[in-house]
């Protein structure tokens, strides 16, 4: 663990983005997440650990309300971001998915082209005014996924035609094109190879400059060199939040310190 | 939104987002609403189908009957003529004692009389008479089936309003009528002959038993062919055929026959097996072998993805203990997915049940007044019967032909709600 | 007689399996060690019964007729059929065949009532024959069969390769079918082109295949041109299409993405009824309901409509393919990943632009096939048109007017007595050639992207 680069890198405010108070998930009969609580910090990263079917990504879920889509999932408690309940009724989930953007686990561009899957957002949203708008968009939006330089001449051509640590960073630039203020991504970069994770890692790491992002990550490793915080859960409880160096060098529950040493997972 | 440090964008942005929300709900709820306008068009046009063959079809189910005080008059009936006799002449002059208006020696009224009897009514009789000689001389009870045009005028199907020269009855006749109603004469009975009879000219006397008899040997016939030819083809295709051009071309072959117009399968039956091989035309025989050539393709289908269902443990675990393939597939994975199989035959049965096209162009569409004895006896089948008659002019086989409907519809539902209980009695989740 | 050769097969083939069942068992408590159970020498001896002498009895069924009827015919007195045309023969055949039957009409000649006579003997004397075949047969077999019991004998492989070889034939019997529609059509089709010249078969404006019967009648002397037929058909079939295609795409889009569970669970198995339908109750429903009520509709609005009209036969076939087309599109929407959805909604689009710009752009191909597939069903559909449409082939492509279409041809040439050497049966040959060729084109093309389309997200 002696390569925590994420730890130099200043976190821009110590202001709260959002917040979590008693969340509770079920699935049917299964009680997924269990009376969660946590508050997150404003352009950091933070990362989401625990064994599989912990409920990590289950709760990611809940911050921008895709949990909606599916029928048998109840989600109770109260989720804040810059103090608005995200679960209030007045909410619309398609505003709130526009300020909280998501990236999945699996790259999944839609079969049009890099532009058109860059500009989806925008057009839905309205937010260009015209086409050189647009272009000014996309051009930025690919800027920031750091996939610019890769696709600059073939903007054209589908974006199911690109490798995968290639389409993983146009989903992010597909995300950050909307303006989001929080980004949720759901393990990355587990459908990548090494070389595109670095790639990928190194992105996230640029990104809190803007963004709020919130990872799900299998990968220790990963939480240790793009988080600043860290948050353990197991068995759909939150065991642990804290500083990510404090975790993994100090984890005060003998839950976490088993995980980290490989004990359970 | 409070506090938001780089604020600037961020709220032009999310000012943005929701300025284009409400005319973004308004196309979702436009969408929706065609959905739902599309969907009930659907529904509204299912209902208009059933209303109707309701409306119509459920007159055929009584029948108008009159009953009649019947002299046996030995000089018109003698036992020694038997069958031959004026039964006709019997009958209407039993009825004519009911109507005081009439002299019974104007032959002309009492022809028109007569006509108030179904055609039926003097073969009832006659059929009494022979089988017991002995009634000769004497009076009995008999109550016999009325004719078209009455039965419609007491279903309400017939309009007294309507002008006299347009009316299939005049004045007198409806006087006729009106007059067997006073004295209580006409009743209404259900009307088994539906079920128990065969074709006839005459709707008051025309039946299904042909026809259900007709279908009856057709799938029979049907099912014996396709069911082992479907299911063999279709185990050696998924468990055993190697991957090569054969067995390319036999599936491409297969998925091709399901989907070749009905229409080709009576042409084929009629230039192969009546031209060529000369088999009788008409014949149930040939209709099942012709719907047996269209169901195979969907058997062959059903009992493929049944196959497919069960998982390949079961398969490596038999295999394991040493057994060969084949005892592998017909010891194992053949009975595990055989209610799957069974599902898809009767679904392809009812869907042959339903068949109409081939089988007339073979000839099912004969007039013929027996039920078939045998496959291979003339015959027509449920849907040709209900085609003959929706081409009939006489008014009472639009109520017949509703009601033939309605029997083969019952028949489709009952195969299905088969099928169905099977499927969720037996299936499994691997 | 026959059931009795059934019975004799059935019997032996049962002691054929009990013998070698027993034989087998009795070498292995002799002592020796058998390569298969004795089970396996049994079903051998059944199977190798079975099969062949089923065969024999079916083929021996199938030709006896002819047979029978060719000895009978040509042992008439010499002369009796010189002369006569094949129709005239057939006559006479039929007659001595129901005089056989005990149906005497009249007075037959006595040289008729000899051959009904002689013909009872060659049926009783086939029946008979047949029944001391299959015995024979059965018997050899059977000792054959038994004759093979030996400690070492591969009964199993013997019985895997019989049933082998009977699951390799069901499966050729799938192209033994299209051999068999390309071999009928196209023989037919092959004699209608000699008495008509294939350039007026195809691109005639004429369609009038009402020709005299009798070589002395007056009539029109027949035109066979399909173009007005075929006009008619892709009239109908764009009638269809136009309803169906955008009643079962929204029904399909609403049920897979905005119906509440409930309605689903409603909606799905009615849709199966509609689907379920057989096709001459929807005829009769157009005939009944639809035809009338274009036709009030139409004399309310002042416009000429026929009575037999594209618009009802079209309308109500539109009507059969709504499930149809909705069930193919939900299945092209499934198969899209969920991920694509995911993706959407995650930035921020509504459900409906979600289906709108993603799931159903993915899904083009499947539903694309899934029309073409329907356009096939249109353009070969039968019943509904013959109960609905009309009969007189007009060249127009106005929907109120009445057209006719190449299966209602088919249908209306072919209902009554054939005989195959006339143009108007062969024609209805001709049609069908066309309308399978046709149909195939469409169906391929359409299996190919549905199974691309499938093969796309696995």
């Amino acid at each position: 663990m002696d390569d925590l680069r994420a730890v130099n890198r200043d976190v821009g405010t110590n202001a709260t983005k959002i917040s979590a108070r008693g969340v509770q998930v079920h699935y049917g009969d299964t009680h997924a997440i269990k009376d969660v609580e946590v508050d997150i910090k404003e352009r950091s990263v933070t990362s989401f650990i625990g064994p599989s079917g912990c409920g990590k990504s289950t709760f990611l879920r809940c911050i921008n309300r895709m949990n909606d889509t599916i029928d048998i999932c109840r989600v109770e408690g109260d989720i804040r971001i810059d103090g608005d309940d995200i679960y209030d009724r007045t909410i619309d989930p398609v505003q709130l998915r526009a300020r909280v953007g998501m990236v999945f686990q699996k790259p999944n561009p839609f079969p049009k082209s890099i532009y058109d899957n860059v500009a989806y957002g925008p057009k839905i949203h309205g937010l260009a005014r015209s086409r050189a708008d647009m272009d000014e968009i996309v051009e930025q939006s690919l800027r920031r996924g750091a996939i610019w330089d890769e696709v600059k001449d073939r903007l054209h051509a589908p974006g199911t035609g690109l490798s995968g640590g290639q389409q993983q960073r146009l989903c992010i630039a597909r995300a950050v094109a909307t303006d989001p203020e929080v980004l949720l991504m759901d393990e990355p970069c587990s459908a990548l190879d090494p070389i595109a994770t670095s790639q990928v890692e190194e992105l996230i790491d640029t990104l809190r400059e803007k963004y709020t992002v919130v990872i799900v990550t299998h990968s220790m490793q990963q939480a240790a060199r793009v988080s600043q915080k860290t948050a353990f859960f197991h068995l759909g409880s939150l065991v642990e939040y804290g500083d990510t160096d404090e975790i993994f060098a100090n984890p005060k529950d003998s839950r976490t310190e088993s995980y980290i040493s490989g004990r359970i997972g | 939104m409070t506090d938001i440090p780089s604020g600037s964008v961020a709220r032009t942005t999310m000012d943005m987002v929701r300025g284009s929300l409400s005319r973004r709900h308004r196309k979702q709820f436009i969408l929706q609403a065609l959905g739902i306008t599309a969907i009930s068009l659907a529904f509204l046009m299912l209902f208009i189908l059933l209303a109707s063959l309701i409306s119509t079809g459920h007159k055929a189910f009584t029948q108008t009957e009159i009953t009649l005080e019947v002299f046996i008059d030995p000089e018109e009936i003698s036992a020694e003529r038997l069958p031959r006799g004026n039964f006709d002449d019997v009958l209407a002059a039993a009825l004519a004692a009911d109507l005081p208006s009439v002299d019974p020696n104007d032959r002309a009224a009492m022809r028109v009389v007569g006509g108030i009897l179904s055609n039926g009514a003097q073969f009832q009789l006659r059929d009494r008479v022979v089988a017991d000689p002995s009634l000769i001389g004497q009076t009995i009870a008999l109550s016999v089936p009325v004719s078209d045009p009455y039965d419609q005028l007491r279903k309400g199907l017939l309009d007294r309003e309507t002008p006299e020269s347009l009316r299939r009855l005049d004045d007198t006749q409806i006087a006729f009528y009106d007059r067997l109603i006073e004295i209580g004469a006409i009743t209404s009975s259900l009307n088994t002959g539906l079920l128990t009879n065969a074709d006839s000219r005459f709707p008051e006397l025309a039946g299904l038993k042909g026809a259900i008899m007709g279908s009856f040997w057709a799938l029979l016939t049907c099912f014996l062919i396709s069911f082992p030819l479907g299911i063999g083809a279709a185990i050696y295709l998924e468990e055993f055929a190697p991957k090569n051009k054969l067995s390319d071309f036999i599936e491409v072959n297969i998925n091709n026959l399901a989907a070749v117009p009905s229409v080709v399968f009576g042409l084929l039956a009629l230039a192969v097996f009546i031209g060529w091989f000369g088999m009788p035309r008409s014949a149930p025989l040939v209709g099942g072998m012709t719907l047996a050539l269209m169901t195979m393709p969907t058997i062959i289908i059903a009992t493929r993805a049944a196959l497919k269902a069960v998982p390949p443990s079961i398969r490596e675990a038999a295999l394991g203990v040493g057994a060969s393939k084949q005892q592998v597939v017909f010891g194992h994975v053949v009975p595990l997915a055989m209610p799957g199989i069974l599902t898809g035959t009767i679904i392809g049965l009812a869907q042959a049940l339903g068949e109409t096209a081939p089988l007339l162009l073979i000839g099912m569409n004969a007039f013929i007044t027996s039920a078939p004895a045998t496959p291979f006896d003339s015959a027509t089948a449920l849907p040709t019967q209900i085609f003959i008659w929706a081409d009939s002019p006489e008014r009472g086989f639009v109520s017949r032909t509703s009601a033939a409907i309605l029997v083969l519809l019952s028949f489709l539902i009952m195969m299905n709600a088969i099928a169905t209980y099977l499927r969720s009695k037996f299936e499994r989740k691997w | 007689m026959t059931t009795l050769a059934f019975a004799i097969l059935l019997v032996a083939s049962l002691a054929a399996y009990a013998l070698n069942r027993r034989a087998a068992t009795g070498i292995r408590n002799g002592g020796a060690r058998l390569h298969s159970v004795s089970n396996y020498h049994g079903l051998f001896a059944l199977l190798l019964m079975l099969v062949p002498v089923l065969v024999v009895i079916l083929a021996w069924l199938v030709l006896q007729g002819s047979v029978v009827n060719a000895v009978v015919m040509g042992g008439l007195p010499d002369g009796t059929l010189t002369g006569l045309e094949k129709g005239q023969v057939d006559l006479i055949l039929a007659e001595i065949q129901s005089i056989a039957g005990g149906r005497v009409f009249g007075q037959p000649e006595p040289w008729k009532l000899a051959a009904a006579e002689r013909l009872t003997e060659l049926r009783q004397l086939a029946a008979l024959g047949l029944v001391l075949v299959t015995a024979l047969l059965c018997l050899a077999i059977m000792i054959i069969a038994r004759k093979k019991v030996s400690a070492e004998f591969r009964a199993r492989q013997g019985v895997e390769r019989i049933v082998s070889g009977l699951m390799i034939f069901c499966s050729v019997v799938a192209i033994f079918t299209t051999v068999g529609i390309v071999a009928s059509l196209a023989f037919e089709t092959y004699k209608f082109l000699r008495l008509v010249p294939l350039t007026e078969f195809l691109f005639g404006l004429n369609w009038e295949p009402q020709i005299p019967i009798r070589a002395d009648q007056i009539a029109a002397a027949g035109a066979f041109g399909w173009i007005p037929v075929f006009v008619g058909t892709i009239v109908i079939t764009i009638v269809a299409i136009v309803i169906a295609v955008p009643i079962g795409l929204l029904s399909a889009i609403y049920l897979f993405e905005f119906a509440p569970k409930r309605i689903r669970a409603v909606a799905k198995p009615l849709l199966e009824i509609l689907a379920g339908v057989p096709t001459v109750v929807y005829g009769f429903f157009a005939i009944l309901v639809v035809a009338p009520a274009i036709r009030s509709i139409g004399a309310s609005l002042g416009i000429p409509v026929a009575p037999n009209t594209a618009l009802a036969a079209g309308g109500v076939m539109g009507i059969m393919l709504v499930p149809f087309i909705s069930s193919f599109a939900d299945d092209a929407l499934s198969a899209v990943p969920r991920a694509m959805r995911d993706g959407a909604l995650a930035l921020g689009a509504t459900r409906a632009e979600t289906v709108l710009n993603v799931l159903f752009p993915a899904a083009i191909p499947g539903i694309v096939g899934g029309v073409l597939l329907a356009v096939s069903r249109a353009i070969g559909e039968t019943m509904i048109v013959v109960m609905a449409a009309g009969l007189m082939a007009n060249l127009t492509l106005n929907p109120l007017e009445s057209v006719t279409t190449v299966t209602v041809q088919i249908v209306t040439l072919l209902i009554g007595d054939t005989s195959f050497d006339n143009p108007k049966t062969l024609a209805a040959f001709a049609l069908g050639m066309m309308l399978f060729l046709v149909t195939l084109v469409i169906n391929i093309f359409a299996l190919r992207i549905v199974r691309k389309c499938r093969e796309a997200y696995d």
